[in-house]
């Protein structure tokens, strides 16, 4: 099964894991089993319209699935599925 | 509260120091025990912000995949990220705040003059509206 990493601070909605195993032959459906094992974490990573948060990016290994077919991005059972946020700032 | 130990802080003011009048960031990578947030290393990281970076930085997502990476190779945790503010106070910006992530603390160093004057932690929330300010002691 593909796994997803978790980032530490999104540990506390999957009892912990810093890894799930997931079901699924896209990104959208990996994401979809996640939330579905873990519920509490829907609302860290979508909008209340049901869209990935502006801040969340996604890998596949060690590609952005932006570049790739995006949710429709096929995965394999050997993948490593990343959960990345975008971070900037300034000053001004 | 996020404590961060000698080295890590050390580490933090000299790569914001050298950057000056630029901004720097980083990655801080420890230990978290629920509110409680311990800075054990300081992984430096590129200001990939195109143009001048007086008043700007930008992680890149890969950069920042990379220090997820370290951190859980040796055991810990990424805690939070750092950045300057180079003759400006250490408070979060709207820039900061639009451009934030609510899931890590964030340290800004204010830097006057090419010296480090005072830092502060923030914890933005998830609609990028507010920063809550973050008890932070330091060596």
């Amino acid at each position: 099964m593909p796994k997803i990493l978790i980032p530490t601070p999104l540990r506390q909605y999957t009892g912990k894991l810093d890894t799930v195993q997931v079901k699924g032959s896209t990104i959208g459906e990996a994401l979809s089993d996640l939330t579905t094992q873990h519920a509490d974490l829907r609302r860290n990573l979508y909008s209340d319209e049901g869209k990935l948060r502006s801040f969340v990016n996604v890998y596949l290994n060690d590609e952005d699935i932006r570049y790739l077919k995006k949710e429709a991005t096929p995965v394999k059972e050997t993948d490593t599925i990343s959960i990345v946020p975008s971070i900037a700032g300034g000053s001004r | 509260m996020i404590r961060v130990s000698a080295e890590p802080w050390n580490a933090m003011v000299a790569h914001a120091q050298s950057t000056y009048p630029n901004e720097c960031c980083g990655a801080m990578l420890g230990r978290v025990d629920g509110a409680e947030k311990e800075v054990l290393v300081a992984m430096r990281l590129e200001n990939s912000s195109k143009g001048s970076q007086a008043a700007r930085y930008e992680l890149r997502p890969e950069d920042l995949l990379a220090a997820d990476k370290e951190a859980r190779s040796r055991g810990m945790d990424l805690v939070g990220i750092y950045h300057s503010h180079p003759d400006c106070g250490a408070y979060f910006s709207e820039t900061d705040l639009k451009n934030s992530c609510p899931w890590y603390s964030f340290i800004v160093l204010s830097i006057q003059k090419g010296e480090f004057d005072h830092a502060n932690s923030w914890l933005p929330n998830a609609e990028q509206t507010a920063a809550e300010k973050e008890e932070l002691i330091y060596a």
